[in-house]
């Protein structure tokens, strides 16, 4: 192809392949093939080429015109719907083998399952809709108790049916259907649900995980350490924890976890309320009404529980600023290779 | 709750400490503190948050009492030791008729003369968030806040002395408040009245009956109420005081004369005045306390660590438990009445550990590993299985809400002789109802990604969908998988079924514009499946996972670009080299089509590259300089 017509197709084709939009795209095409459009002009001047040459220009420049159609009508099917490019242009693509991705929530609860069944934890789970008794009542929150105050719940038929709001509430169908097969040792991750607002800081669907062990002789040792093994398993072995007396009612003794602020390292800033500890979550010793309203001897077993929420650690570890993200429309996964 | 420490020194005078240790003390005991604040002449404040189940840590007095067993330091009260109420001939008119009084005290103080506060108590009120109003006004505060015991000072000249604590008979049903809030009254409320008008709700004052100039006849009352009465005032009035705070939390009985004597003693010395009537005392039922058999060793057994049972025992007698010996180890010990929160030997093993101190017990010792029998139930193996195997097959992992919009319902996919389970306060109310198939969450998500433009998707969700019939509610976990190419789903479903070694299953198929969705039931499939075999399968966690998700906060940007070169390339090896030169703005790249041009012996390679969270100028500027299109 002659010099200049070449220039032309490499120039446009550049062009077109950047357009993104269906007006810029007509735009070009009229520039290049409309009546007094590039293309046209070229046949005109046609007559200023020197006749033995005109032929071989001619259809060069047909050629051009060709070519410059099929562009324009090829980036018309996808700027109408990007979407639908793959499907339709599926042969003709080629990228690299992709793999497909695990949910941040889903790697964090792994990770914790995994740590759990090295010391020989069953995973365990329970239902969404729950009863009053076994999300409170068995968990030593009776009616009016000032506990019910901490968590306003989602209620599917007030007041016997809602959405469970703690993974407590797994823990009482785990220790009823346990009673007569301890020891045991549990883990479960778990969504919970209270009635809040959501925002960019605030949910009303959390993430949690417990674990309960009932056994003969367990301790505050026992909890404490194993607490602290998880927390280095997740934060790494440098986090810095402190325990301290804290209450829930489902315990006695209650333990609360507290992490040294990463950020100002314990001399106080605004993320930790300038507290330089950041509450991480509630555990004790089971209290000994919840094991007898499971029908287990409180003076025969004892047991530990504690639980923690998963949204604010799986947010730092994948970069994600808005809470509703972690279960939202806009947590994409950037495709990888195999 | 604030605590500040020159008022905090007059239960504890003794007490010498830094601001950050007192801090860090009163959590490690359980009164988490969030920061501390210099005040002047060394001074400082600290707020904490006060554990629900106990009332008494509302107060000085109470946290005094926790930090002098903890120092082991003496506690003193602050009232003047010659002060006493004089004997009186003088009866004053008050009825209960309400049954959620627990007890009431009221006194009268003529000649009394309303001033400003002093400066002390201006600071303390400021310090407390509450307006300083008067020295009458501000002291009952102060003995709120010292003891934690409600209390309030009506002017007798204008309520006269028939004070009647009842549940509201109708006289208003309109009341306003101190600061001039109007509440509308029922009849349940509890309210202190005279025989014409309510002059105060159990949660707040009223504006008319209140201290002002004028006043020179007050009666002061110091009353508990049934927690439960106030709590469903507050709630129906809604309305929060400090004074409610307090009173919803099981308060002690036994505190109120200690309040009263302080809270007319400092009224008395503030603005003068004399005692004018005996003081009245309503308490129908005296309050029980528990008796605990308590074994000294518990503690020790509990925390796991070496805890004296010296220790334990004088850690019980400093709280002011009454102590009776049953044996060498066990003793029969009764918790002081302001402990309401001790009833169990497990409660008085928290006392001890917390003094002894949590951060004895070493944080090393996890438990080791035991053989137990395996419960978890088959179907979290299975899950897991799955969303293993659809990563692998190119799937990304979504995770939505289980309560979407009533118009995200597909009455198609409502399980036949069954409807969808509604909530019934959300406040979410956009969102009411949980879905009954996992396909409208994948529908949702679809929108979205379509929103952003991201190319290419294929995701799947495994969560729980619901829905009732005869009065039950059933809930199952389901599979959901989008792809927009219907014969490449086809496939994948095909190679999950071979993993899984079953033939095919019962799959809900659905499509619109965009692609392809199926769903399958779990909790079904789970009982055809070989458990054994899914069981065996690793569970190492893949990390080489991580680091992909992305929070999206702008539309993807799908751009070509032509190369031209003279030799045939590996095309994967191309984008592998133009990735790099993208960088991290790079979502993905494709080679869309190959041209061999035979007239030039030139290969054409149209690319197409999508860029993320950078604006389109952004994107075309690097797509034209790493494409050489400039
Ligand atoms: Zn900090």
């Amino acid at each position: 192809m002659n010099d200049n017509l070449n220039k032309i197709l490499n120039q446009y084709s550049n062009q077109i392949s950047l357009l993104t939009s269906k007006a810029e795209l007509e735009n070009i095409r009229v520039e290049l093939l409309g009546r007094k459009g590039i293309i046209n002009e070229l046949f005109q001047n046609i007559k200023n080429i020197a006749p033995e040459e005109r032929k071989n220009y001619g259809s060069e420049l047909n050629q051009l015109k060709t070519e410059l159609e099929n562009l324009i009508s090829q980036k018309s099917a996808t700027v109408t719907s990007t979407q639908q490019i793959s499907v339709s242009d599926q042969k003709s693509i080629i990228s690299l083998p992709k793999i497909g991705h695990l949910h941040p929530i889903t790697q964090t609860e792994e990770q914790l399952n995994n740590l759990f069944r090295s010391l020989g934890f069953s995973i365990y789970d329970g239902p969404v809709i729950v009863t009053d008794e076994y999300n409170f009542e068995r968990l030593n929150v009776p009616a009016n108790h000032p506990a019910r105050d901490m968590q306003d719940s989602l209620y599917i038929d007030e007041p016997q049916y809602l959405l469970r709001t703690q993974t407590s509430t797994i823990e009482s169908y785990l220790l009823e259907a346990s009673k007569d097969k301890l020891p045991i040792r549990t883990a479960f991750p778990g969504t919970t649900y209270r009635n809040e607002k959501v925002n960019r800081s605030n949910h009303f669907i959390f993430h949690q995980y417990q674990a309960v062990v009932v056994d003969k002789n367990i301790t505050m040792k026992d909890l404490i350490g194993t607490m602290d093994l998880m927390f280095k398993t997740l934060y790494g072995p440098d986090v810095v924890v402190r325990y301290r007396a804290k209450y829930y009612p489902e315990v006695e003794p209650g333990v609360g976890p507290d992490m040294q602020c990463f950020k100002c390292h314990g001399q106080g800033c605004p993320l930790c309320k300038h507290a330089g500890w950041i509450e991480m979550g509630g555990s004790g010793m089971i209290h000994p009404k919840v094991l007898a309203n499971a029908g287990i001897d409180p003076k025969e077993w004892r047991g530990f529980a504690f639980g923690m929420g998963l949204d604010r650690w799986t947010m730092a570890q994948n970069n994600i600023h808005d809470i509703r993200t972690l279960l939202g429309g806009n947590l994409a996964y950037k495709p990888s290779a195999k | 709750m604030k605590l500040i420490y020159s008022h905090l020194k007059k239960f504890l005078p003794s007490l010498d400490i830094a601001p950050q240790n007192l801090r860090d003390d009163l959590t490690m005991i359980g009164h988490f503190a969030n920061y501390y604040e210099k005040l002047p002449d060394n001074d400082f404040i600290i707020d904490l948050d006060i554990k629900a189940n106990r009332g008494d840590g509302l107060s000085y007095y109470g946290l005094a009492r926790d930090l002098s067993v903890y120092y082991n330091i003496p506690l003193v009260s602050p009232i003047d030791p010659d002060f006493n109420i004089p004997a009186s001939d003088y009866q004053l008119p008050i009825s209960v008729t309400s049954p959620d009084v627990r007890r009431v005290m009221a006194l009268k103080i003529s000649d009394t003369q309303v001033q400003t506060s002093p400066q002390w108590l201006v600071d303390f009120c400021n310090l407390h968030n509450i307006h300083s109003v008067n020295n009458i006004v501000d002291l009952t505060n102060y003995v709120m806040f010292m003891y934690g015991i409600p209390n309030h000072a009506f002017d007798a000249g204008i309520t006269s002395d028939s004070l009647i604590w009842e549940n509201n008979q109708g006289k208003n049903s309109e009341f306003t408040t101190l600061d001039g809030t109007a509440l509308k009254l029922s009849s349940q409320n509890l309210v202190i009245s005279n025989p014409t008008e309510v002059l105060s709700t159990d949660l707040v004052g009223g504006k008319k009956s209140g201290i002002n100039n004028n006043t020179n006849q007050i009666i002061l009352e110091v009353a508990v109420y049934n927690r439960v009465r106030i709590r469903k005032d507050s709630k129906e009035l809604k309305t929060v005081t400090e004074a409610s705070t307090r009173l919803e939390k099981d308060l002690d009985s036994n505190l109120i004369p200690t309040a009263m004597n302080y809270l007319a003693s400092l009224i008395i010395s503030s603005s003068g005045g004399h005692i004018s009537s005996q003081l009245y005392d309503y308490y129908p039922q005296v309050e029980s306390e528990s008796e605990i058999e308590f074994d000294l060793n518990m503690p020790a057994l509990y925390s796991g660590i070496d805890i004296p049972t010296d220790f334990s025992l004088q850690v019980l007698k400093q709280l002011g438990c009454s102590i009776e010996n049953i044996n060498n180890t066990t003793v029969q010990a009764t918790p002081p009445s302001i402990r309401k929160d001790i009833s169990l030997p497990e409660d008085l093993v928290e006392e001890v550990v917390r003094f002894f101190g949590y951060n004895k017990i070493p944080s090393t010792q996890a438990l080791s590993p035991k053989t137990l029998p395996d419960i978890t139930p088959g179907i979290l193996y299975l899950n897991l299985f799955i969303k293993k195997e659809l990563a692998q097959l190119g799937y990304d992992e979504i995770r939505s809400w289980p309560l979407i919009k009533q118009e995200s319902l597909i009455p198609n996919l409502i399980p036949q002789d069954s409807e969808p389970v509604y909530t019934q306060n959300s406040i979410n109310s956009d969102y009411p109802v949980l879905r009954t198939s996992i396909i409208s969450s994948l529908k949702s998500q679809q929108d979205q990604y379509q929103r952003f433009k991201v190319p290419q998707v294929q995701f799947f969700e495994i969560g729980k969908v619901f829905n009732q019939s005869q009065g039950q509610y059933h809930e199952n976990y389901s599979l959901g998988i989008y792809d927009s190419n219907q014969s490449q789903l086809s496939s994948n479903l095909e190679k999950l079924s071979d993993r899984l070694k079953i033939n095919g299953g019962n799959i809900q198929s659905y499509n619109d514009q965009t692609g392809f969705y199926v769903e399958i039931n779990l909790d079904e499939l789970v009982k055809s499946v070989d458990l054994a075999y899914i069981k065996d399968q690793p569970k190492s966690n893949d990390h080489e996972n991580s680091g992909h998700s992305v929070e999206l906060t702008s539309q993807i940007i799908t751009l070509d670009a032509n190369i031209i070169l003279d030799q045939q390339q590996d095309p994967r090896e191309l984008i592998k080299e133009y990735s790099q030169k993208i960088g991290e703005n790079l979502w993905q790249l494709i080679i869309s089509d190959i041209y061999h041009d035979p007239k030039s012996d030139k290969y054409r390679y149209t690319f197409r590259a999508s860029y993320y969270n950078i604006d389109d100028k952004t994107a075309k500027d690097i797509h034209l300089t790493v494409f050489n299109l400039k």
